[in-house]
């Protein structure tokens, strides 16, 4: 899949990149308007993520103007500017998705998967590890076909891991995602753990939950 | 009281003041202006008669008498002349009485004597009070009238003039300083008027606004600048991190660090946060034009948070009674209050303890609302604090860095809401907000109005 990533700082654009890379998206990097400009009829992206504070044109603008050249695209408005009118008028003008800077890599992985999922219908999206079964797109887990009741946090904690597994996720990536995005909440990351241990403890009633596994110190991983 | 009004008042009353003072003067001014007119008609009349002597001789009165008498008709004037051997010298003009006919009157005199041929003679010339009298009363009356049909004829010119005058300043109170909305982003036409103050106000006025509106526009580039300049570096730094996390070779003991190292990151990541969202508030940037139905809102939180209660083992309850419709809020801002009041009061409490959310409505129309936990409670030396940023009352219990509650301050006064701490250590704290009844919807009784 093809990222276009408009982002005038240069050394967060080599991060997403470097990280889209590691999950085999390809990506292509434009520092200023003008330079997304000159990319966007290149090839079909699948998405363009765009920073709005470009130094050289409005970015509310280069999307209405990106959303024509690109149709197909999805499009996550990134800011670190924080306006509160900038979300809502980003969104108006046709954004998939808004993501505040500072953001972690993981989550912006995590709003491209959910709008793919969004885009593609509800066709199955399960993820099959060892005997379980999560459905991210119906937000379910089966064992042998039995269904098991998660709350929506534990869901989505879940998810986020599976979405991201044999990537290790630290405590903050995990409570920024599941957070609602609010500003300022000091959501307390200590809460994962409680989240982990309830989800082990709904999921070892039916088979060995190994594969969910703490690294001390550090976070949680899914390994598969 | 408007100025117009106390204006016309003043005015009024300076001339109630003349109008007194002019009564009061009248009677003595119209009856000296008679006396001295009078005064001087017995002169002419004297010098008259002189001139009379002086040219026929006196017996062009006397006819060889030695005295001459002459009155009119009803005695209203006399005039005599008669030698006067032993006579004092007069010349002088009195009020006295005289018997003429039998009739005693009251007379202004004039005596004056004089001599002709070596013989003396006094002349009286009489007017009766009576006539001389007979104008002041109605001339009285007619100064009266007239003085009193002026006052008013001007008074009421003044209240017209005066209204007319002050009508661009109430131009000015309409249009630049009623009916303005902070930060004053629509700059309404100048007041036109020739009266250079109102113009110099009008003129100070929107100086005014637009000073205040630069500042205020300044103040929003500064925290959106400064929003951008902090964050950046942050999620730079934030990405690296996540980047170098998943770096092959990468062995569990510098992942560790890596952990600590974003940790770190995350704890300045949310005081700026923090900051630039009190900063934002206190700026208004947020619009206030939401409709906030508040059961719903705390039925959202109580779920949000409800991994948080159920692993302290918290009783929770939420009884709205009524229930609460708030207008002219924001709706974001209502909520991260809201959740933070309640957050805190997980945060503070003890395991296996409780919070009460109760809402009442008061006498006064205002709506009380308060979070009830039976935690730590907070010492009274620590009451005044605790909504001051970067303070907390009892250090190192749990995560937060005491901006919570200042984040909380600022979204009550920026949308006028009261807002009260009691405490009692070791048993609980309640925090209370007093929603005014201008944030109130009236509640509509749809379902009695069946018809």
């Amino acid at each position: 899949m093809k990222v276009l990533i408009v982002e005038d700082e240069k050394p967060m654009a080599l991060e997403m990149e470097s990280f889209l890379n590691k999950l085999s998206y390809s990506c292509e990097l434009a520092f200023s308007g003008r330079q997304a400009r000159e990319k966007m009829p290149d090839q079909p992206y699948s998405f363009v993520l765009l920073d709005l504070g470009l130094p050289d044109m409005d970015g509310l603008q280069l999307l209405k103007e990106a959303r024509s050249a690109c149709p197909e695209a999805s499009y996550i408005i990134l800011t670190a500017r924080g306006d509160v009118g900038d979300r809502i008028k980003g969104l108006d003008l046709g954004a998939d998705d808004y993501l505040p800077k500072p953001f972690s890599l993981p989550e912006l992985h995590a709003r491209m998967q959910a709008i793919t999922r969004r885009k593609a219908g509800l066709k199955d999206n399960s993820v099959r590890i060892e005997d379980f079964v999560i459905d991210l797109a119906k937000r379910s887990v089966h064992y042998e076909g039995e269904e098991i009741a998660l709350s929506r946090k534990e869901f989505d904690l879940l998810g986020f891991l599976v979405l991201n597994k044999n990537r290790p996720l630290t405590r903050f990536q995990l409570s920024e995602h599941i957070r609602g995005d609010f500003a300022g909440d000091d959501y307390d990351s200590n809460y994962i753990d409680v989240h982990i241990k309830n989800i082990r403890k709904k999921l070892s009633a039916f088979g060995p939950v190994d594969w969910l596994q703490t690294l001390r110190g550090i976070g949680y991983k899914i390994k598969a | 009281m408007k100025l117009q009004t106390k204006l016309t008042l003043s005015q009024a009353l300076s001339k109630t003041v003349i109008v007194i003072l002019f009564i009061l003067l009248l009677p003595w001014l119209v009856s000296s202006v008679v006396s001295g007119y009078t005064n001087r008609q017995l002169e002419e009349q004297k010098q008259k008669v002189l001139r009379n002597i002086s040219r026929n001789g006196i017996d062009y009165y006397l006819q060889g008498d030695s005295s001459y008498g002459s009155y009119t008709m009803l005695k209203e004037e006399y005039i005599s002349l008669e030698r006067k051997a032993t006579a004092r010298d007069l010349d002088s003009i009195f009020t006295s009485q005289r018997l003429i006919e039998g009739d005693t009157l009251t007379y202004r005199v004039l005596s004056y004597t004089f001599s002709d041929h070596g013989k003396k003679y006094l002349l009286e010339i009489g007017k009766t009070l009576a006539s001389i009298n007979q104008y002041t009363h109605p001339l009285q009356k007619v100064a009266l009238y007239v003085l009193i049909s002026l006052v008013a004829l001007t008074l009421l010119a003044d209240l017209v003039f005066t209204r007319i005058l002050l009508r661009p300043l109430s131009l000015i109170i309409k249009s630049k300083i009623l009916n303005r909305k902070f930060p004053f982003t629509e700059t309404p036409p100048a007041v036109r008027t020739g009266t250079s103050d109102f113009l110099y106000l009008d003129a100070s006025l929107t100086g005014l606004e637009t000073q205040v509106r630069l500042a205020f526009e300044k103040e929003r580039e500064f925290t959106s600048n400064a929003s951008h300049e902090l964050m950046t570096p942050i999620g730079i730094l934030q990405n690296k991190l996540e980047n170098l996390m998943l770096e092959e070779g990468v062995d569990e003991n510098i992942q560790e660090k890596i952990q600590g190292m974003m940790a770190t990151l995350d704890r300045l990541k949310k005081i700026v946060r923090i900051l630039l969202l009190i900063s934002r508030i206190d700026n208004s940037q947020f619009l206030r034009s939401d409709e906030v139905e508040l059961q719903p809102v705390l039925t959202e939180i109580g779920e949000e948070l409800a991994d948080q209660a159920e692993a302290r083992n918290l009783h929770v309850s939420v009884n709205l009674d009524p229930p609460l419709h708030l207008h002219a809020v924001n709706r974001e801002l209502i909520f991260q209050c809201l959740f933070n009041l309640w957050h805190n009061a997980i945060k503070y409490n003890r395991d296996g303890g409780s919070l009460r959310v109760a809402g009442h409505r008061n006498a006064d129309g205002s709506y009380l609302l308060s979070f009830a936990d039976s935690g730590n409670g907070i010492a009274a030396s620590a009451l005044p604090h605790i909504f001051h940023r970067f303070r907390r009352a009892g250090e190192n219990i749990g995560e937060g860095y005491g901006l919570g509650l200042s984040i909380v301050k600022s979204i009550a006064d920026y949308h006028g809401i009261g807002i009260d701490v009691q405490s009692v250590p070791e048993k609980g704290s309640r925090f209370s907000l007093r929603f005014p009844a201008a944030l109130i919807m009236i509640p509509v009784n749809s379902s009695e109005n069946n018809l």
